[in-house]
């Protein structure tokens, strides 16, 4: 299969024959799109399209991760000790329904997403800011209507006002979120959406509005309007009542390839411009370097990926404990609640070997679990190398002696089809097992929706995840990889009285200097008591035909945080 | 005949029934986790697990579920499919026209090319032509569908440029469709209604090397089954005393021995049809062919009950109904078939 894509490949003539129109921009993705309704976006399929049809109040700033700019807002004041947000809305902005924006218009959007919040929406972070819980009104009494409503209001001079119960440094990035895209009540009313009022919104909470109207319908202010969606395309045209810049590229077509041999060979002859790769192996194998293509990278990457080690695995009779002893045939459940285990494991991993082999050079070691670029990162915190002396001697220690004397054996599970995952536990298992012939590491895969259930009620011993961001500010990592109530912490289990502090008392300043001086002291401390090993993080990359250019596709105009904007791009 | 008919329509309401328990039965042996996965794209969501299995009653009792799909379905609403972002009824009205337009390209070629050269296979026995047809179906058969599909995309549209790659229509013609008024949903007919030659001609063209990789591939062991019906019949008492009445071989062949030989054509030429309108999964993945097949394809991958359910559902009533027609056809072609 591989040879024969290859072989593809190599018979593709000169792709300067380039056969999509100037004006048309035609991208070719093997994913679906779940849905159109910003109220429930919440993945990259979807969040491509919706971020191109809506707009939020502000937005990123090109490329900057920190700095925020007005969109439909056009400026905004923080008062009340940071818990009051007036913003100053866009005039004459139109929908693509012609309707005209109004303050209304935002305040039914919010609130919408607050109604809602179903599991599937990302409105849980929103919720968190607006009401102080992170679940909607079936999940927490409360959640009631007049909390809903007073936390976002328009005053008499048409200013937005949101009141928060607390503060949260995180708000404005949050708001420049996809989901928070404004979106038209009287239109959304109309055809079958909620209608905005008190009488009904029972109706609608937790309600999914993934297959909603608004979806079948979309109907936002932005850059482009959808004309048609069909089975496998998804067609849009630049909007005429557009506020802002018109943009050059007129059409623009989305279509589903699922085939990445049809794709490739779609990009190489000029019928597309842009398409969904398939790794960085596969794509620089047979895409790069080749006439037709412009490929940029060292772009930044926005994941953090780690080795968990449960500190307290659950399960009764938990099969991946072996024995449940220390006698070289399983591990007991707190196996890795020693802190000299958990170096001993930090000491065996190969970072740098990672890097070459599965990432192909192109990887960073990371000193915390959050991206490098975002602000609260510290690269002068410690790192761990791979230093299997450095191991020995912490495992000798470990456990009074006794995993030396007697060895372990450890199950640890990777999530099936993933080769870095895998890969990364076989060096794992590897240096462990190199280390001691009693070590014994076995590593096995597991479906998702499995391990998603299990390592829930923490019963993975040792497994590999990573998050992505939802909104470019540190609190959202580190808060889900090192808080002791946090996302992660039922996978980890571990619990340090210092780190919960600092990261409460970040989350509750907007202090910058201050919240990065927390987040040092959080990363100094983790690598002392090495509750996760860090992998190293990719970097990012892309490709595009040639005949496009503009600065999302440039590195020094890459935003990771944000879709690709087409009204950004220009076709030659 | 006409009480056979009707019995048989009867079936169908009972076989959806059993189906659709069988269906909702077997997505029971997985965990609520385990189907509540496909709702979750990332981690984030993943942190809602428990939330949404609750939203969608993934906990609720057997029963509930299935008498929760059940009363929608009755009001003919069969859910709304992840796979396709649409609801199940729209899905199948937008997608089961293109799948029966690359039926009706595939299939008339496939039975008319599969009897022939059957027949001539048949008439040059253990020849030299003979031979090399039956290499051919050796190679048909056992050639893998989507090796044939990325090899003759690679041929065809990357290096020689004769044919339009993925997909059902050029770019330009996409945004064109959307004028056009849709009678039966095939693009290349609705298209030729409205005048629009240039846009019948190009949904043509995309339907040519789907069409051409499922003829190839499944030609193959049909023209075995003729080859062989033929040389049963050839060697039969009738055919015998035919050519001794000093009928040409014309004659005997086309009319005397073809006609009987094709009987096992018409059952298996039943079943490539019910094939072929049930989708031809890895055919329109490749070429990204907005069939139903491609749309299954990503419902059984996704865990989309609704959409797997739906074309469930799609297939027994295709398969009660043409099953039902070829029981008729072989009454018309061999009067000794009797309906009681």
């Amino acid at each position: 299969m591989k040879k024969l894509v290859t072989l593809s490949s190599l018979l593709v003539i000169s792709a300067a024959l380039a056969a999509s129109p100037a004006d048309t921009l035609v991208i070719q993705s093997a994913a679906d799109v779940p849905t159109m309704d910003p109220g429930v976006t919440y993945d990259t399929s979807s969040s491509a399209l919706v971020d191109n049809m809506y707009e939020t109040l502000l937005t990123y700033d090109g490329a900057s991760l920190t700095k925020l700019v007005p969109q439909l807002a056009t400026k905004w004041t923080v008062s009340n000790g940071g818990k009051t947000y007036t913003f100053d809305l866009r005039k004459g902005v139109k929908f693509h329904s012609g309707a005209t924006m109004t303050c209304a218009d935002a305040e039914y959007t919010i609130e919408r997403n607050l109604v809602t919040n179903s599991g599937a929406s990302g409105n849980w972070f929103i919720a968190e800011s607006l009401t102080g819980s992170q679940s909607n009104a079936a999940d927490d009494k409360s959640i009631t209507w007049a909390k809903i409503d007073k936390s976002v209001e328009c005053n008499n001079a048409g200013q937005l006002v949101f009141t928060l119960p607390a503060v949260d440094p995180a708000f404005l990035a949050k708001l420049a979120y996809t989901g928070q895209a404004i979106v038209e009540k009287a239109y959304s009313a109309k055809i079958g959406e909620w209608d905005g009022t008190e009488a009904t919104w029972k109706d609608w909470i937790g309600k999914d509005l993934t297959g909603s109207n608004l979806s079948k319908q979309p109907n936002g202010t932005g850059p482009y309007r959808l004309v048609r969606a069909d089975a496998n395309n998804h067609l849009f045209q630049a909007f005429d009542g557009y506020w802002g810049e018109k943009p050059s590229i007129k059409n623009v077509i989305r279509q589903k390839v699922p085939e990445l041999a049809a794709r490739q060979q779609a990009l190489l002859r000029g019928d597309a411009d842009i398409i969904e790769g398939g790794g960085r192996s596969v794509d620089e194998a047979q895409i790069k370097g080749k006439p037709g293509v412009t490929w940029v990278d060292g772009l930044p990457n926005t994941t953090s990926t780690a080795i968990f080690m449960n500190e307290k695995i659950q399960g009764k009779g938990n099969s991946l404990l072996g024995s449940g002893k220390l006698d070289g045939k399983g591990i007991p459940a707190n196996f890795f609640s020693d802190v000299n285990v958990r170096r001993g494991f930090s000491y065996a991993f190969d970072y740098d070997g990672y890097i070459k082999d599965v990432q192909k050079g192109q990887g960073m070691q990371r000193t915390m679990l959050m991206p490098d670029s975002f602000p609260g990162y510290d690269p002068k915190v410690k790192k761990y190398t791979f230093d299997p002396a450095k191991a020995t001697e912490y495992f000798k220690r470990a456990w009074g002696g006794q995993v030396w004397k007697n060895g372990f054996t450890l199950t640890a599970n990777y999530r099936a089809n993933s080769v870095g995952a895998q890969t990364a536990m076989e060096i794992l298992k590897k240096n462990i097992e190199s280390l001691n012939p009693k070590f014994r590491v076995n590593i096995q895969s597991k479906q998702w929706s499995e391990m998603l259930a299990d390592s829930k009620k923490g019963e993975e011993a040792m497994i590999l995840i990573g998050w992505a961001p939802d909104y470019a500010d540190a609190d959202n990592f580190m808060y889900t990889f090192y808080a002791s109530d946090g996302y992660y912490s039922p996978r980890a289990n571990w619990k340090d009285a210092s780190v919960d502090k600092w990261l409460k008392q970040a989350r509750s300043t907007v202090n910058v200097a201050e919240r990065n001086r927390l987040y040092s002291l959080i990363g100094n401390r983790a690598y002392e008591q090495a509750p996760f090993i860090l992998v190293p993080a990719p970097v990012n990359y892309t490709f595009q035909s040639s005949r496009l250019s503009g600065a999302p596709i440039t590195k020094a105009g890459f935003n990771p945080m944000t879709s690709l904007n087409w009204k950004d791009l220009s076709k030659k | 005949m006409l009480n056979f008919t009707i019995r048989r329509l009867i079936q169908i309401p009972l076989v959806m029934l059993v189906l659709s328990v069988i269906v909702i039965g077997l997505t029971q042996l997985l965990s609520p986790e385990q189907r509540a996965a496909p709702y979750i794209r990332s981690e984030q969501q993943a942190a809602r697990l428990e939330q949404i299995i609750t939203e969608r009653g993934l906990r609720d009792p057997f029963p509930v579920q299935y008498g929760r799909w059940f009363s929608n379905t009755i009001r003919g609403d069969l859910g709304f499919s992840k796979a396709s972002g649409k609801d199940v009824i729209p899905t199948i009205q937008e997608r089961l026209p293109n799948t029966i337009e690359l039926t009706l390209v595939t299939a008339l070629p496939i039975l008319l090319l599969s009897i022939w050269l059957g027949t001539l296979s048949a008439l040059h026995k253990d020849k030299l032509l003979d031979q090399i047809l039956r290499v051919l179906v050796v190679f048909g058969y056992s050639l893998p569908t989507f090796v044939l599909g990325i090899v003759l995309l690679a041929v065809f549209y990357a290096y020689l440029g004769w044919l339009p790659g993925a997909g059902q229509l050029e770019i330009i013609n996409q945004f064109a469709v959307g004028d056009l008024r849709r009678y039966t949903g095939m693009m290349s007919i609705d298209a030729a209604l409205n005048g629009r030659w240039d846009i019948a001609w190009d949904a043509l063209r995309h339907m040519i090397l789907p069409a051409v990789t499922l003829m190839i591939v499944l030609s193959a062991n049909l023209v075995k089954v003729m080859r062989n019906s033929m040389l049963e019949v050839l060697t039969s008492d009738y055919v015998r005393t035919a050519r001794a009445k000093g009928l040409s071989s014309r004659v005997v062949n086309g009319k005397h021995a073809r006609r009987n030989a094709l009987l096992p054509i018409v059952t298996l030429g039943g079943f490539l049809v019910i094939g072929l309108l049930g989708g031809s999964i890895i055919t329109e993945t490749i070429f990204a062919y907005p069939g139903i097949g491609q749309w299954f394809v990503q419902s059984a991958l996704q865990l989309d009950i609704a959409g797997v359910l739906g074309f469930t559902l799609l297939s027994a009533l295709l398969v009660v109904v043409m099953s039902t027609a070829v029981d008729i056809l072989y009454g018309v072609i061999d009067p000794r078939v009797r309906f009681h």
